[in-house]
């Protein structure tokens, strides 16, 4: 009996890796057919390294002295992978406004598949968008000087978070209306996540009570603890604020605790969403 | 007998006020076509989606290929194809792409998936489209490749919501004809129509539905005995009382003249139509216009609502018709 249980369970888990592969792959053959959005998300980036990079961070001084660019390219890696769920927010609103849901619903498919593909690939094409931050970067004077390792430890960090993300908008795209309604849901979180943080400015020179937030929003562990690992760490670190005394360990349980949270309400909401 | 391949017994549902199905029963035998035929919003597409295991109903049960369509989703899945009103198939890819997509979700592997893929788009003669992306397809081509989408599997039985609804009269055709392929291969099939004449040329069985209640179920031929048959239209060029004397003479005793036109029952439909021209010719008299007029979907409604006595086998539900 117990024998039966653990064989139909091997045969649900590979039919679920086996359709969350086919519905990434399907994922990533549209992804490859927009060129428009591809060309859009990696024209942002660009522009965002121009313009704080040189607009805004012409007049900006940091608190320790140094260089402003290598202390905000950081800040920009982690803002793209923020920024990376309003795409995944938008795309999952857009699926589930077209009739494709009800053919995959109609298909004895594993519930959860359409949503991990959805997620995976949007992984998978956030990888160009940074590696045209990181050649940007480096065309700027930015260094990971803290080793290879490191700098790949690093952005491997910068994934997880952006992966676990990616979630909160697969969710906001289950549940907005529709695809307009979705970017406006994520973009208020987004960006007031990203720039109430440490991502553009040190929050010591911010009021009082915006200071603590920027502090203690998860963004800015996520870039101290990026800034650690390359070695570019501008500026005294607050005191008593643990989230950015363990930035890494910080990352790492907020990645995890977000997608233990998000992905199952993601996939029970997915598979009765018009029932 | 054999157990049927849908069996639906009292389903119900609503939308917040609105009662989209309020008593529906109905069974098809393996290996025939059933039509459920009715007007924009009489419950066609809810009882399909409900069938086809996107919709859960408020109350009554319904089973597939002999599965309970609520507890067994995932097996009903399995062996059932479904072709909804608005096209499902991924506009960024191309047809073989889309089908092989489908093909590995019902985990046919790659290869297998590929060779379906292939061999549907011949049938569907969507060859030369292969590569195209959906797109750019025709409406016609869109329903085909849909249709194609929901056989890679070799499902038992196909649903298909309104699948002629919005195509011109050519497509429609190809339509029909690729459904009539798939009927003659045993497949079973409950498709949904607003059109009477589509109902007639693909079903062995019509229910009609109306505001949620089936309101009448029989054969075609059934359905449309009790609700009168088709007439030939004969219309001259211009009101000739003589001509016209003739023509009514012509088409038998119980034809009418009314104004520069006559007509009469066509009791054997496209056959009297033939008849009549080739008597017509013979008899040599200008005609500007003959045709074949059938009793429109609002006649039928009006007849299963006003003859129920004699109508086909009336649902045991019509009583709470209003």
């Amino acid at each position: 009996m117990t024998a039966r249980v653990a064989v139909q369970a091997e045969r649900q888990l590979r039919g679920g890796l086996l359709d969350a592969y086919t519905a990434t792959r399907r994922f990533l053959i549209r992804g490859m057919r927009q060129p428009d959005v591809i060309f859009g998300s990696v024209l942002i980036p660009v522009i965002f390294v121009v313009l704080f990079g040189y607009v805004f961070g012409s007049s900006i001084r940091l608190p320790g002295g140094g260089n402003y660019r290598s202390y905000l390219m950081p800040g920009l890696f982690a803002m793209s992978v923020l920024f990376n769920s309003n795409n995944v927010a938008v795309a999952v609103a857009t699926d589930m406004s077209e009739g494709v849901v009800d053919r995959f619903r109609t298909l004895p498919i594993a519930r959860s598949a359409i949503v991990v593909g959805r997620s995976l690939s949007s992984l998978v094409l956030g990888i160009p968008v940074l590696v045209v931050m990181i050649l940007c970067g480096l065309a700027v004077g930015w260094r990971p000087e803290d080793g290879l390792g490191n700098a790949v430890l690093a952005f491997l960090l910068f994934e997880l978070f952006g992966y676990a993300i990616g979630w909160l908008g697969v969710l906001v795209g289950l549940l907005a209306g529709g695809p307009q309604a979705a970017d406006v849901i994520i973009s208020i979180p987004t960006f007031l996540l990203g720039f109430i943080s440490s991502v553009f400015v040190d929050p010591a020179l911010m009021p009082a009570w915006l200071r603590v937030i920027a502090y203690w929003n998860p963004v800015s562990a996520v870039v101290t603890a990026g800034r650690q690992l390359f070695g570019n760490t501008i500026g005294p670190p607050p005191s008593g604020v643990w989230s950015l005394d363990h930035p890494i360990a910080t990352t790492i349980v907020l990645a995890v605790v977000i997608m233990i949270v998000a992905i199952p309400i993601c996939v029970r909401r997915y598979s009765h969403s018009t029932r | 007998m054999t157990e049927p391949a849908i069996s639906a017994r009292h389903l119900a549902r609503s939308f917040g006020p609105t009662k989209a199905l309020v008593d529906v029963s109905l069974d098809v035998v393996p290996g025939s076509v059933c039509a459920l035929l009715g007007r924009n919003g009489a419950g066609k597409t809810t009882t399909v989606r409900i069938l086809t295991t996107l919709l859960a109903a408020d109350a009554g049960h319904a089973q597939v290929a002999g599965f309970d369509v609520h507890d067994q989703a995932n097996e009903v899945r399995a062996r059932i194809g479904v072709t909804g009103q608005t096209a499902t198939m991924d506009e960024l890819l191309n047809g073989a792409e889309n089908l092989e997509t489908i093909g590995r979700f019902c985990h046919l592997g790659a290869a297998t998936s590929r060779r379906r893929a292939r061999e549907l788009l011949e049938q569907f003669d969507l060859v030369d489209a292969t590569k195209l992306l959906v797109k750019q397809y025709s409406g016609g081509m869109r329903r085909r490749l849909d249709l194609a989408a929901s056989l890679i599997h070799g499902p038992e039985i196909l649903f298909l919501d309104e699948p002629t609804t919005g195509l011109d009269p050519v497509s429609r055709a190809e339509m029909w004809t690729s459904i009539r392929t798939l009927v003659a291969g045993g497949t079973t099939v409950l498709l949904t129509t607003q059109y009477l004449d589509e109902a007639d040329r693909l079903a062995d069985t019509i229910v009609v539905v109306d505001r949620g209640l089936v309101v009448a179920e029989g054969t075609p031929e059934q359905l449309k005995a009790s609700i009168g048959r088709p007439f030939v239209r004969v219309t001259l060029p211009d009101v000739d009382p003589a001509t016209l004397e003739k023509v009514r003479r012509l088409l038998g005793e119980e034809a009418e003249v009314s104004g520069r036109s006559v007509s009469a029952p066509a009791p054997q439909g496209l056959t009297t139509l033939e008849e009549v021209v080739g008597q017509l010719r013979e008899l040599g008299v200008p005609v500007h216009e003959v045709g074949l007029e059938h009793p429109s979907l609002d006649e039928v409604f009006s007849a299963v609502t006003d003859h129920s006595q004699h109508a086909v086998a009336p649902a045991a539900s019509t009583a709470g018709a209003a």
